[in-house]
């Protein structure tokens, strides 16, 4: 029988993804560790693919506390604050290291869990299937992002340029709400 | 609101006492995003908050209609750890005072 996720023994989740889903998957989860990824690191960047996206040359300033410039970045580390730009900047000072490293972190078990190259069936573990719930979103939201996404009745692509490279992510932006509705109905409660 | 009695000398106005105001009850609010799936949102209020599902999805359905839910309440420090886990989680959320 056909499945992508479904409910397997023990809390565990059953997964099933072609080669060209787990490479397609393995490519974005890679994307997503190198927009997080440390300041350090941005320059080593060089892929095009990346550029394109949007999703490389992008980093953190440890000691800057003013919300990204990135509105990507943004959007995962947004303002606590929405009137008060001190207390904004305050918060933000002492909670964005821990969330970026959380996701971070949950980028890399999720790529790590993944067989890249070839796909097929493998098992998550409750943890492993909590990181992809979170790497899955945080791509989403990266790409809604990347698209000007902001209301609700808006097409995901249709306000980007015919020429627009990005529009090439819209069929994965799909994709990826589809392997989370499903993931969610996969997980244990 | 004061309970304090006639015969203390008070110091100050209440209305101004930043003390007073700093016992005063925060709030979480998330906001609508178009990206964030409602199943998920709905699964994030009753895996973190463990809120019963109908609960979970009335706050769900209220940040899609209304714009905004607020989640929880409590202190500030409180609201501060509520909103950086829905941060964690990826959904838009921002604290004030009520």
């Amino acid at each position: 029988m056909s499945f992508t996720f479904r409910a397997g023994p023990h809390r565990t989740v059953q997964a099933n993804l072609e080669a060209v889903e787990a490479q397609l998957l393995a490519y974005l989860f890679g994307q997503l560790l190198d927009l997080l990824g440390p300041a350090e690191e941005r320059a080593a960047s060089a892929d095009p693919l990346a550029i394109e996206l949007g999703l490389a040359d992008l980093g953190f300033e440890p000691e800057e506390v003013a919300p990204p410039d990135d509105p990507a970045l943004a959007r995962l580390f947004p303002d606590a604050y929405r009137d008060d730009e001190k207390a904004a900047a305050e918060f933000r000072r002492f909670t964005e290291g821990e969330l970026r490293s959380g996701k971070r972190g949950r980028a890399q078990c999720a790529l790590e869990s993944l067989p890249q190259d070839k796909g097929g069936r493998f098992d998550l573990d409750e943890e492993q299937a909590q990181c992809w719930l979170g790497a899955l979103n945080d791509l989403r939201l990266v790409l809604g992002s990347r698209f000007g996404l902001q209301d609700d009745g808006q097409e995901p692509g249709a306000d980007l340029e015919a020429d627009d490279p990005l529009r090439a992510y819209v069929p994965a932006y799909h994709y990826l709400g589809y392997l989370q509705e499903t993931l969610l109905e996969a997980l244990p409660r | 609101m004061s309970t304090a009695p006639i015969e203390l000398e008070q110091p100050e106005a209440a209305e101004a006492d930043p003390l007073e105001s700093a016992d005063r009850p925060w709030t979480t609010i998330v906001w609508n995003d178009p990206v964030n799936l409602m199943s998920y949102v709905s699964y994030v209020f009753q895996t973190y908050f463990g809120y019963p599902r109908t609960k979970a999805e009335k706050l769900m359905m209220d940040v899609h209609q209304r714009g905004k839910a607020s989640v929880s309440n409590g202190t500030r420090e409180e609201m501060e750890r509520d909103v950086a886990a829905m941060h964690g989680y990826g959904l838009w959320a921002t604290l004030q005072h009520d």
